[in-house]
């Protein structure tokens, strides 16, 4: 059975209008430990809830943005961003030279504090051309990567909304360390969503499910994160990443041309602790591979994987 | 030669990082670059503090002995001690920051993933290996007091720094 993440299971939102739905301390405990998960139970039974049994809304906020300050510092170690740009550089490199006019806009969908729209807007990693957007499906974090944008100046833009829905029109979407939290059949709705919109291209960077990366992750999120969900839950969704197939054969239900980058046959584990799925439209391709040079070399699809793979 | 002053060095560059440390993770602003060097200087001054504990009780030590040149020979001995582990450690350190900041990101990655991360939780047992080190090498039971004063001096740079300045996300 997949380990069930804590972050997942605190918060709850009205699927058709993303309002903020009441969520029992009572039975999220009981559903970790249905689940062996006594561990994790303890942790919510920990956290504070009202006279009724609810989990209280304002300190569930405060905990998860604690939480994702926390797990920004790993992404900014592991330079997440200057991995993306590595990508994404090529792709608007190849988007440009199809004759596609700017300005072009890149959505980070389930983009919790934001960090990597803040860093690309930051540094101007992309150029100007490239409008900056993150959505995220949690109102208290998306208004916390708004505000902490606002107080740098920095030149983006945060929606509530959820990733099913698709709240923003993009010409490249991309995420970080949200497919995991997706089941298969939803990963596929994901990719399908953003096939049938008229993006160009989209790029999903999850953990590589390698069998390093349980153990990896327990060293980090040991060794950098302080609260015990964090932990936790940094554990969990590596033993609960998509295989590079699994991936694979999601993405094609996008109809589109389905990459990976950098899969486990095509790069070192220790080097490589995110790696992206991603899929452009057929023309898309070429110039892809040429703007990216040698590197195209760890550009993958299904013809290098056979289907009794998965 | 004394080791008094390689073990200082040692010590209040470790102070300095654990500053950073405590205050990482705590602020998602994307440019840190001052408040970095802040945490790191409050590490250090908070690390200098402590450290004068173990510092004192080898002058003590010292000052109370009836041969001080035996004493002061058994102390160096011990500090000698000390300093094996915790300079292999440091040295892994460099390396693994040299490979971070110096490489191209792939193998930044790999210099983060069993370099610098491990060796995080590694401190304590890096501090245990010195104090080991300090009896072994003919330091006596004052070197080892001396030795755990510091060890626990220096680990206590990171939680206190964290609890005085960086409890809150900001
Ligand atoms: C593990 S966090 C990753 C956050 C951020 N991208 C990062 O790398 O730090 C997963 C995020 O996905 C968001 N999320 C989950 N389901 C979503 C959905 N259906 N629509 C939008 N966001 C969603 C969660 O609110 C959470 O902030």
């Amino acid at each position: 059975m997949d380990r069930l993440e804590i972050s997942d299971l605190i918060v709850a939102f009205d699927p058709h209008d993303g309002r903020r739905l009441p969520v029992r301390r009572a039975e999220v405990v009981e559903q970790l430990r249905a689940a062996g998960d006594a561990r994790a139970a303890r942790i919510v039974a920990g956290l504070p809830a009202g006279p009724d049994g609810v989990l209280e809304p304002a300190a569930v906020d405060r905990l998860l943005i604690g939480v994702h300050t926390e797990l920004q510092r790993l992404s900014e170690e592991l330079r997440i961003g200057r991995r993306l740009v590595h990508l994404l550089g090529p792709l608007l490199t190849a988007i440009r030279t199809t004759g596609v006019r700017g300005p072009y806009r890149l959505v980070d969908v389930g983009c919790g504090l934001g960090y990597l729209i803040r860093w690309l807007a930051a540094t101007g990693a992309l150029g100007p051309d490239v409008e900056l957007v993150g959505v995220d499906l949690d109102a208290a974090l998306v208004g916390e990567a708004d505000r902490l944008a606002r107080a740098e100046g920095l030149s983006c833009r945060f929606v509530h909304g959820d990733a099913f829905a698709l709240p923003e029109a993009a010409t490249v979407y991309v995420s970080t360390g949200v497919l995991h939290h997706f089941s298969e059949p939803a990963l596929a709705d994901f990719f399908r969503a953003q096939g049938a919109s008229p993006a160009l291209a989209f790029c999903h960077y999850d953990i590589a499910a390698t069998g390093l990366a349980p153990v990896g992750a327990w060293v980090f999120h040991r060794a950098r994160m302080r609260h015990p969900l964090g932990r936790h839950d940094g554990v969990a969704s590596a033993r609960r990443a998509h295989s590079d197939e699994a991936l694979l054969r999601a993405a094609a239900a996008a109809g589109m041309r389905a990459l990976l980058y950098e899969p486990r046959r095509a790069a070192n584990p220790f080097c490589t602790t995110l790696r992206p799925v991603l899929a452009v439209r057929p023309p898309l391709e070429a110039p892809l591979r040429a703007a990216l040079g040698r590197a195209s070399r760890r550009l993958l699809g299904d013809e290098h994987f056979t289907p009794a793979a998965a | 030669m004394t080791p008094a002053l390689p073990l200082a060095l040692l010590g209040l560059t470790d102070a300095a990082f654990s500053g950073f440390r405590a205050y990482a993770g705590r602020d998602a602003r994307i440019r840190k670059g001052r408040a970095n060097v802040r945490a790191a200087l409050r590490g250090l001054a908070v690390g200098a503090v402590l450290l004068l504990v173990p510092a004192l009780a080898a002058v003590l030590w010292l000052a109370a002995a009836a041969d001080r040149d035996r004493a002061y020979d058994t102390l160096a001995a011990g500090g000698r001690g000390f300093l094996l582990p915790l300079t292999c450690y440091a040295v892994a350190v460099a390396l693994s920051l040299a490979a971070y900041f110096l490489l191209p990101f792939r193998a930044g990655t790999l210099a983060m993933v069993i370099g610098l991360g491990p060796l995080t939780l590694l401190r304590p047992l890096a501090v245990a290996a010195g104090c080991l080190a300090a009896l072994l090498n003919g330091g006596g039971r004052p070197s080892l007091l001396v030795a755990g004063l510091a060890g626990a001096a220096v680990l206590c740079v990171e939680p206190a720094v964290h609890r005085r300045w960086y409890r809150e996300v900001r």
